[in-house]
């Protein structure tokens, strides 16, 4: 009885075993490793890939625009400071929206382009993701989620815009946006001092 | 106290002014004060203080009420992947403090793979405020406050905030009996600190923490809410498993880790642990898993990518366990009789085939519904193992009854037909009958493979529904095969001994086993009801067989209707079962809990406390929980020790326990008035002196020492 009692163990114990076997994946991306490349259509229907951009440095930033933690930084005008001087410095700002149809902050193109225009945007392009593939691959979480890509490819930075986890739009003037510190720092060849960040927001309305 | 609302500039004064003539008429009673935010807030926030006259030198506790609107949620204090928690920001008078915000165990939401640690329901953060000393009895303190929250929906999110100004008086700290019953509910729901430390190991993308928790400990849902950020994935699905007395966390990893983890381990619903744990370093991370067997997962999914090799492997394992159980004392009698029958059938190819098929449809069907009926009550969140239909006493009863009458009829006492098992239903013969022989198999095997086949059910549990189902059916196949096998293979039916004289002699052989089974249902109906529910059994089974016996007679003599006799045996055992105690649990644990315990104890109160120490008596107060190792371990190394209990019954020391497992709030007052946080806590009072605290770590000198 007790040798068969240990065989039945073992076989038991066999079968939890291949349990522990079954990893969750992962879709986030590692910063220092290589940014995954995209295409994506833009608010005036033409397709724009991150390839198309190799040797520059590239902003990524997740969009929605009726989360109150991208108002925040909208209606205060720091997003739009925030691009207009990376633009200055040559930098590529593109502006993705991973809203699925029908949820919170999903426009049509002529919407985002009222949008645009009206808050006046400073990014090179709005991007549409509305099957939520691009979002999904580097793990945005939140609007806004922030990504740095240098010139080489590398994602050089991920995380929030700023430091000061709020919807509050008085707390902009106390926080260390952590894009303008990184993107002077890569201006000037050093390497990111804040390379990544706990991102703040609203989450990213996927489709599932 | 009196409060008062000044929401913004605009109507604060207005506001302000209405408030005040309100409070005036209505008076003190009630200390609660809302925000008056202008529009309907999605999560409508109020303060309350616990006492109208908090006393100075002394902590108050504060309440922030949070209701969210339905479909609405707020955040906890790591609110996971999106979201903010709730910030204050206070503006207080000189000699007033506040502490750190705590959080009850709040709940987690997936919202397109996006993890979210959240309230749905009412809840309230708590918060400490202390009064200096120096500030006299009958001074107005003005506070304000100013809260920030966020409020969600599955769809979109609004920040909402509102800033409250309110005044409260100094006095003697009076609580009412309301506001303390309303303030013991939210207490009960924050986290308790597990008081040993955890531990945690990551290798490549994969986490274990191993958190101490005794192995007799209940955990429902076990889920790890962390508080750390960046070193577990949370949206990651999580797996609990049990170890001994570790219970160990895996899921994905979001760094190599390093630093300390913190988090809060749920153990049900809004109840948890608070806990730490040090990183044991990638060497450790085989020995936290090692031996470690799979329980509930917390979100239901972690093997929902779990492809369909693991299911098979455990398909297979369901089987072989199956078949394994065959010969198992219990189960052997059965599969044997089954194949005497079919001896008898004498070679009939067709008869043999639909008795195998109808056998195995009876195991397979009752193995599905036992496997129905066990994820149904998970459902409900009962605890419960494989043989969980034996935890109700009057199942034990009858089937020691069922088995007294089968081990009579195999000796020979009486016979029941065609088919000799002693079942109404399992005696129909042909096909009918050998499906309920099977279902009957299946039944009887539960009791003794219980033990054997509880990790098996595990894995089975951890499954979704219909896998898990499908776990089931693979244990009855397993159990059905071989009669299967010689139903179907007639080569091995002939290496079945021919029907002869010796089938008599094989089958009292039988009877054997089957009494060794009967004599074990005893024992497990003795643990369950104790002595006079043992009795109740034994007396009832002997009944039980003499009425048999008196069957068997009139069958010997050719009686008509010989069967009479059955009637009365019946009733007689219905009557019993009717006077049997059935409190299954509370009975167990009582009469376990007293034969275990050699130092006696009685509830731990603060009026039992009271009054053993106005009697004079020394009192020794220890205080524990389920949960708490340490508190197990300093038990059973110098609490319940025949030393320790000499000593005290010589010095008629008085000993309370206190229960700290569920949070009871009067345990946590005791405590917290003792200046600890958890248990345990060891206190000793001299007659008629102060109390003394003894160290976390005892031993029976310092026990016996307290008393010599």
């Amino acid at each position: 009885m007790l040798k068969q009692t240990l065989i039945a163990t073992a076989i038991v114990g066999a079968t939890l075993g291949s349990y522990a076997l079954i990893a969750p994946s992962q879709a986030a991306v590692q910063t220092g490793a290589e940014a995954r490349g995209f295409m994506l259509t833009n608010a005036d229907g033409e397709r724009v890939s991150l390839r198309d951009y190799r040797g520059k440095t590239v902003v990524l930033e997740w969009h929605n625009p009726g989360c109150p933690f991208v108002q925040k930084h909208y209606n205060s005008g720091n997003m739009q400071k925030t691009q207009a001087a990376a633009k200055a410095d040559g930098v590529v700002w593109l502006t993705i929206n991973s809203g699925a149809a029908g949820k919170q902050g999903d426009l049509t193109a002529a919407e985002a382009k009222a949008m645009i225009a009206d808050q006046d945007f400073n990014a090179s392009h709005y991007l549409f993701d509305r099957d939520g593939r691009v979002g999904k691959a580097y793990g945005a979480k939140t609007t806004p989620h922030m990504y740095i890509i240098d010139s080489s490819g590398k994602l050089v930075y991920q995380g929030g815009i700023d430091d000061k986890p709020t919807a509050n739009q008085a707390d902009i003037a106390g926080a260390r946006n952590h894009v303008t510190e990184a993107l002077k720092e890569i201006k000037a060849g050093k390497a990111v001092s804040v390379a990544s960040s706990r991102p703040y927001g609203c989450s990213v309305k996927y489709a599932s | 106290m009196i409060a008062t609302l000044s929401h913004t500039a605009r109507y604060g004064m207005a506001m302000m002014l209405a408030l005040l003539a309100t409070l005036l008429l209505v008076g003190p009673a009630q200390a609660q004060s809302s925000f008056g935010s202008g529009d309907t807030p999605n999560i409508s926030a109020a303060f309350e203080v616990e006492s109208e006259a908090p006393k100075p030198g002394e902590t108050v506790t504060v309440a922030l009420t949070m209701s969210p609107a339905p479909t609405w949620h707020g955040y906890w204090i790591n609110p996971g992947d999106a979201g903010i928690p709730a910030t204050l920001d206070w503006t207080l008078p000189a000699g007033v403090s506040v502490g750190e915000l705590q959080y009850p165990v709040p709940d987690t939401l997936i919202i397109g793979g996006i993890m979210n640690f959240i309230y749905e329901e009412d809840y309230a953060l708590l918060l400490p405020l202390t009064l200096d000393k120096s500030i006299a009895p009958g001074t107005v303190l003005p506070l304000s406050v100013k809260a920030e929250w966020l409020a969600c929906t599955d769809e979109i999110c609004v920040p909402e905030q509102d800033e409250l100004s309110f005044t409260i008086t100094a006095g003697a700290g009076a609580v009412s009996d309301e506001a303390r019953a309303r303030f013991d509910g939210w207490r009960s729901r924050l986290p308790a600190p597990l008081g040993s430390e955890a531990s945690y190991a990551v290798s490549g993308e994969t986490i274990r923490v191993s958190i101490p928790f005794p192995a007799d400990s209940a955990a429902e849902e076990p889920y790890f809410f962390p508080l750390t950020d960046g070193v577990i994935d949370y949206s990651a699905p999580q797996k609990a498993m049990r170890n001994g007395d570790t219970l160990v966390i895996e899921t994905a990893a979001r760094s190599t880790g390093g630093v300390p983890l913190e988090g809060v381990l749920r153990i049900g619903a809004h109840q948890g642990l608070s806990l730490t744990a040090q990183d044991a370093g990638e060497a450790a991370f085989g020995a936290l898993g090692e031996g470690a067997t799979a329980m509930d997962d917390g979100s239901g999914s972690a093997l929902a990518a779990g492809g369909t090799t693991t299911f098979f492997l455990a398909f297979g394992g369901a089987i072989i366990g199956g078949l394994l159980l065959n010969i198992f004392p219990c189960v052997f009698p059965i599969l044997s009789l089954k194949a005497i029958s079919l001896a008898k059938a004498g070679g009939d190819e067709g008869e043999a085939r639909s008795h195998a098929v109808a056998y195995t449809a009876g195991i397979v069907l009752f193995c599905l519904a036992l496997g129905g009926a066990m994820l149904a009550l998970r459902a409900f969140g009962a605890e419960i193992g494989w043989g969980f239909q034996l935890q109700d006493p009057r199942i034990i009863f009858v089937l020691l009854i069922l088995f007294t009458a089968i081990a009579f009829n195999l000796a020979g006492l009486f016979e029941v037909g065609n088919i000799t098992i002693g079942n109404d239903l399992a005696a129909k013969g042909g096909s009918k009958g050998a499906f309920w022989t099977g279902a009957l198999a299946a039944l009887v095997a539960t009791p003794c493979s219980a033990p054997f086949m509880a990790t098996a059910m595990g894995a089975a549990i951890v499954l979704p529904p219909l896998a898990g189902l499908l776990i089931f059916v693979g244990l009855g196949l397993g159990l059905a095969l071989p009669f299967l096998l010689l139903g179907f293979v007639p080569p091995l039916r002939k290496m079945l001994p021919r029907p002869g004289p010796w089938m008599d002699s094989f089958r009292r052989i039988m009877s054997v086993p089957m009494f060794f089974s009967v004599l074990a249902l005893a024992w497990l109906l003795g643990q369950q009801t104790g002595n006079s529910g043992l009795i109740i059994g034994l007396a009832a089974a002997l009944t039980f067989a003499l009425f048999l016996w008196w069957v068997g007679r009139r069958q010997q003599q050719g009686a008509e209707r010989s069967w009479l006799p059955a009637a009365p045996a019946l009733a007689t055992a219905a009557a019993a079962m009717l006077v049997l105690p059935v409190a299954a649990g509370g009975v167990a644990e009582a009469s376990a809990e007293s034969s275990s315990e050699t130092l006696a104890s009685t509830a731990f109160s603060e009026t039992k406390l009271a009054s053993l120490r106005a009697e004079g008596r020394p009192v020794f107060a220890y205080f524990t929980a389920d949960w708490c190792i340490t508190c197990k371990a300093n038990e059973a190394a110098a609490v319940q020790r025949e030393a320790t209990a000499n000593a005290f019954a010589n010095a008629n020391v008085a000993v309370l326990k206190g229960d700290w497992t569920r949070r009871d709030a009067e345990i946590t007052r005791y405590l917290e008035e003792h200046g600890r946080s958890g248990v345990p806590l060891y206190v000793y009072y001299a007659p008629g002196g102060e109390a003394k605290i003894l160290p976390q770590v005892l031993t029976v000198d310092t026990l016996t020492s307290l008393v010599s």
